[in-house]
């Protein structure tokens, strides 16, 4: 072993650290324009294009955002994100959950309509929500903002969560049923418990995906109900190119969705290739 | 048990109604009025036209003779196969690096997530950084080593490019994790005995691997392909469909036209085209491909 060891050359000995250390010099190259943004947020404005590692932090790019009208933004988008991730869950678990016991002649059909909102491009929808919207008096409110984002929630939470309740043993529910339960009952206390991961990562995308929007809060709010993302852009076109705040508030933005991608990984490939992909 | 399953059954109806009945509402009523929208000449001063279908191929008619329109769906073919190209390669080998190492490869699967799961906009603002020339420290790294750079995001011949660079690091990680889930699927009795066969790591992928992350890396190009026919946030923040109209994707056309110049008939046109198109783009690939959908287990 040690004489062929010995005619192997240094690299393919080192394989291993090698391909680690490459590992981790591509991640710092990828994740460099990253670091650099949030960096800047805490660079003070008379040295805001500096590139030495060492200097004052300074928070008062945040205080600045914090005494603006960003905060306001900030709050709508934490307010449309949970209320549409909530609804979403309302009505998509209980038509999910369906769909996975009911053997439905239509089951098929829903699924290639779900498909399709998932590949259907957002300006299809934009024009004809704007258009209403104006009749309908919902332009620029939080309600009309929450109700485009159930467009791809919706959909999102029926195909996602259809694997979860597949896997969850129907002898469960018929023991519930013989203790007396009804059917929706016994999908509360046995089959959802059961499910509470997967309902946990399937909120918790739908999350990422309505905070992340911008194309539907740029073109349906203006200023009262307006989201982080689309502050960010409002506040450019007013002050210019403000970088140290444009870096802070961008931080403030990607922090949340940064955090609970983290908590989710593992579940983003289904999520996010929703309808394509399955397990 | 017939009475449990007639009961069930009853309850799962009724579990499905709501949010197939909100389904319909949110999307199929907004493409119908879409397409009526195609139909008219709408003018929102004018609420008459709204319903005005005496001419109600106008639109249609005018997209095939309008160069900017035909500009805009070869500008999007380019950056479509120049950013799926990137990310299946690009995705393929990070995921390839990472498989099967230890824990610092764990740790930087995590790491390299975060291009993906950023918010759009603040994509388009760390590059919308990175290209300022004045303040980039990629402009100014290659002033230092002699080789100075003109804007990339103000040049007709790179603004594509710029945008193709920064929608390829957004989405490269998408790609790797598909591809990283489809190699631990892989059996492992195969790669052993290529390895007691003598097989290079070449031939090692070639023949044992990629037969099976093949179908992978077909469904990761179809929902990038798809996703890359809605960008707008990075094209929106770094060049606003310039210079001129070489960063002008049909999406952000007709967004301009519906959104900008208020010509909501032919903004509909164009977005009941791009839908057309993205169905038959799916029904077309998945013809070819066989069952891809199912692919990727």
């Amino acid at each position: 072993m040690a004489a062929s060891r010995s005619r192997v050359g240094w690299f393919t000995r080192h394989r291993n650290r090698v391909g680690d250390g490459f590992t981790i010099v591509l991640l710092l190259v990828v994740l460099f324009p990253f670091g650099w943004l949030v960096q800047m947020s805490f660079r003070p404005n008379a040295d805001i294009f500096g590139y030495d590692l060492l200097f004052n932090p300074t928070f008062a790019h945040y205080k600045a955002l914090w005494a603006g009208a960003f905060p306001a933004s900030f709050v709508n988008s934490i307010i449309t994100s949970v209320a549409s991730t909530v609804l979403a869950l309302v009505l998509g678990v209980p038509a999910s959950y369906a769909l996975s016991r009911g053997a439905f002649r239509s089951s098929r059909g829903i699924a290639l309509w779900i498909l399709a909102t998932r590949m259907a491009p957002p300006i299809a929808f934009t024009i004809p929500f704007f258009l209403a919207y104006r009749f309908l008096g919902l332009s620029d409110t939080l309600i009309g903002l929450i109700i485009v984002y159930l467009t791809f929630n919706l959909a999102l939470v029926i195909w996602m969560m259809q694997p979860y309740f597949d896997s969850v043993p129907r002898e469960l529910e018929e023991a519930a049923w013989i203790d007396g339960c009804g059917v929706w009952e016994a999908f509360w206390r046995v089959t959802l418990p059961l499910s509470a991961p997967g309902l946990a990562a399937t909120a918790v995308i739908c999350f990422i995906l309505s905070w992340n929007d911008f194309f539907y809060a740029l073109v349906l709010t203006r200023t009262n109900a307006s989201t982080a993302p689309v502050a960010i852009v409002n506040f450019i076109q007013y002050t210019g190119w403000e970088w140290g705040r444009i870096a802070a508030a961008g931080t403030m933005v990607m922090l949340p969705v940064v955090l609970f991608s983290m908590l989710v990984r593992n579940y983003l490939v289904r999520g996010l290739a929703a309808g394509g992909v399955k397990e | 048990m017939t009475g449990w399953d007639a009961q069930r059954r009853h309850a799962f109806q009724l579990g499905l109604a709501p949010a197939l009945l909100v389904l319909a509402l949110i999307t199929i009523a907004p493409a119908i009025y879409l397409v009526l929208t195609s139909l008219t000449p709408l003018n929102l001063t004018l609420p008459e036209s709204a319903w005005d279908f005496s001419t109600p191929l106008a639109n249609y008619s005018d997209l095939l003779d309008d160069p900017r329109f035909s500009r805009s769906a070869w500008v999007q073919a380019k950056l479509s196969m120049a950013t799926v190209i990137a990310q299946l390669l690009i995705g393929l080998g990070v995921a390839l690096l990472l498989n099967g190492g230890g824990k610092v490869r764990q740790f930087a699967r995590s790491g390299f997530l975060i291009p993906m799961v950023l918010p759009p906009i603040v994509v388009g603002l760390l590059w919308r950084v990175m290209y300022a020339v004045d303040i980039s420290p990629f402009h100014r790294l290659m002033e230092f080593i002699g080789l100075p750079v003109g804007s990339l995001i103000t040049n007709p011949n790179l603004a594509l490019t710029a945008i193709v660079i920064a929608e390829t690091w957004e989405w490269f990680p998408f790609t790797m994790l598909m591809v990283l889930a489809a190699l631990q699927m892989v059996p492992a009795a195969p790669i052993e005995a290529a390895r007691i066969d003598g097989a290079n790591d070449w031939q090692m992928f070639r023949y044992v691997i990629f037969p099976y992350i093949q179908q992978t890396l077909v469904v990761a190009g179809i929902f990038r392909l798809i996703d890359s026919i809605k960008a707008f946030p990075l094209i929106f923040v770094l060049t606003d469909g310039g210079p001129g109209d070489v960063t002008q994707v049909t999406n952000y056309y007709a967004y301009r036209q519906a959104f900008t110049f208020s010509l909501w008939g032919y903004g509909s046109a164009i977005a009941t085209l791009m839908v057309v198109g993205i169905f038959v783009l799916s029904w077309a690939i998945d013809r070819l491909t066989g069952t891809p959908r199912a692919g990727a287990r």
